[in-house]
């Protein structure tokens, strides 16, 4: 049972729940759903559908009071969760009023990448509303599941902690500062052998060109080519923009996902800057919140006075279809 | 009609051959469906076409081909007062 000490916020309040089985999780979740409702607030609830079930059936007829979300969906790739946050936020937050949310991005079988990047996403949420309204979040961690590093990230990620039932700060938490400074977590290593290709104003189409048609005889399909070769433009424009004015793009396979490389000299030191939904003006920034709802995947790196972006599309695992360039026995496309 | 691929490197050119072909006080038609690429920098300078219209002109874009509507509608410029999107096949 949480103490009754989380029930209120003058500011956002971002806390991580360390639970271990059905009854710890609903235990340490459906008070402080039950407190928010009896509160009036706004509650989402973004979760994986078993765990949503279970809420459903914990909260009775209280479950048809409070909004719930697929994570499976919504933080398929994790950039697109601050932007969903921040709508319910700003769509149901009212002056002195808070709101609730609870929030599971991090689950066992995410991939060694995704969990990197589900990691920025934690610290980014202090970023993103550390200094704005007040509101709760509740971060869920499976403790029997989950590495003890990752444990330990949450531990930084996040102000506040529930451990064994009760809330306290973490001593550990980085502070909002730090959480947004650019990110420098080692990308695994360009396989060897891979063709890079210099870009600046003028070589854009050779850009989209080469992300194309690697993606294509990787086996990705048409829409799925042609969207990462949009995502890796814009990129790459960012690079002639604001990273020297000319970059490197590079592209291969690697665990059944296209990946798409662009480096530049630029230094990247707006973190949210892939995930503030663009509002009407035409000059305010788009390119990689596009690539963010395009792609599966992005790592956006700083490394000594040089950025790196990574752009992942998934292989449909369904597909076995590999198109050999140029032979007689590769498969035709048109076909 | 405009043609081709469009990114940053032609953005500025297209958009000024562009407002040199609109006539005033008419709302100015717009042929996308030869476009074969089109960016965020190149929707980018139709949006800004489109404003800088006057209040009561639309820049009214015909032939819309897929690929430019996805740029349109992720990046939230689908819905803008002053840009019409005709579900016309273009040429018209």
């Amino acid at each position: 049972m949480i103490e009754p000490s989380t029930a209120r916020a003058d500011r956002f309040r971002h806390e991580a729940l360390f639970y271990s089985g059905r009854s710890e999780f609903i235990n340490g979740t459906v008070p402080f759903i039950r407190e928010g409702l009896t509160a009036g607030e706004p509650v989402l609830v973004v979760e994986s559908l078993e765990k949503i079930q279970t809420l459903r059936t914990a909260l009775e007829e209280d479950a048809d009071r409070v909004f719930f979300a697929d994570m499976s969906a919504v933080g398929a790739n994790p950039a697109r969760i601050i932007p969903a946050w921040r709508d319910f936020v700003t769509r149901y937050g009212v002056p002195g009023k808070s709101l609730r949310g609870i929030g599971e991005p991090i689950w066992s079988n995410r991939t060694a990448d995704e969990l990197v990047e589900c990691q920025r996403h934690e610290s980014l949420l202090n970023v993103a509303f550390g200094h704005g309204r007040p509101w709760l979040l509740l971060c869920p961690y499976d403790t029997a599941a989950l590495d003890s590093a990752v444990i330990d990230e949450a531990r930084r990620s996040h102000e506040f902690v529930v451990d064994g039932g009760s809330s306290r700060e973490s001593e550990h938490f980085r502070g909002i500062e730090a959480c947004g400074a650019p990110f420098s977590v080692p990308l695994r290593p360009t396989p060897a052998g891979i063709d890079e290709l210099t870009f600046e104003r003028d070589g854009l189409r050779h850009v989209r060109e080469l992300v194309r048609k690697h993606s294509i005889v990787v086996g990705l399909d048409q829409s799925k080519a042609d969207n990462l070769a949009l995502a890796a433009n814009e990129v790459a424009t960012n690079s002639i923009v604001h990273g020297g004015g000319r970059g490197t793009v590079r592209v291969w396979e690697d665990a059944g996902r296209v990946i798409c490389e662009v480096r530049d000299r630029g230094v990247f030191d707006l973190p949210l800057a892939d995930r503030e939904a663009p509002g009407p003006d035409p000059s305010s920034p788009r390119g990689l919140w596009l690539a963010n709802q395009l792609c599966d995947l992005l790592q956006i790196r700083t490394f000594h006075g040089e950025t790196a972006v990574r752009l992942h599309m998934r292989l449909d695992p369904r597909v076995n279809l590999r198109v050999l360039p140029g032979g007689s026995n590769g498969v035709d496309l048109a076909h | 009609m405009v043609a081709g691929e469009i990114d940053i490197s032609n953005t500025a050119s297209v958009a000024d051959s562009l407002r040199d072909g609109f006539e005033d006080g008419a709302d100015p038609h717009l042929d996308l469906s030869r476009v074969s690429f089109c960016d965020v920098s190149g929707i980018r300078a139709l949006v800004s076409l489109a404003l800088e219209l006057a209040p009561n002109r639309r820049l009214l874009v015909h032939g819309l081909p897929p690929q430019l509507e996805t740029v349109l509608k992720v990046t939230g410029w689908a819905d803008l007062p002053g840009l019409e999107l005709c579900s016309c096949g273009g040429d018209d």
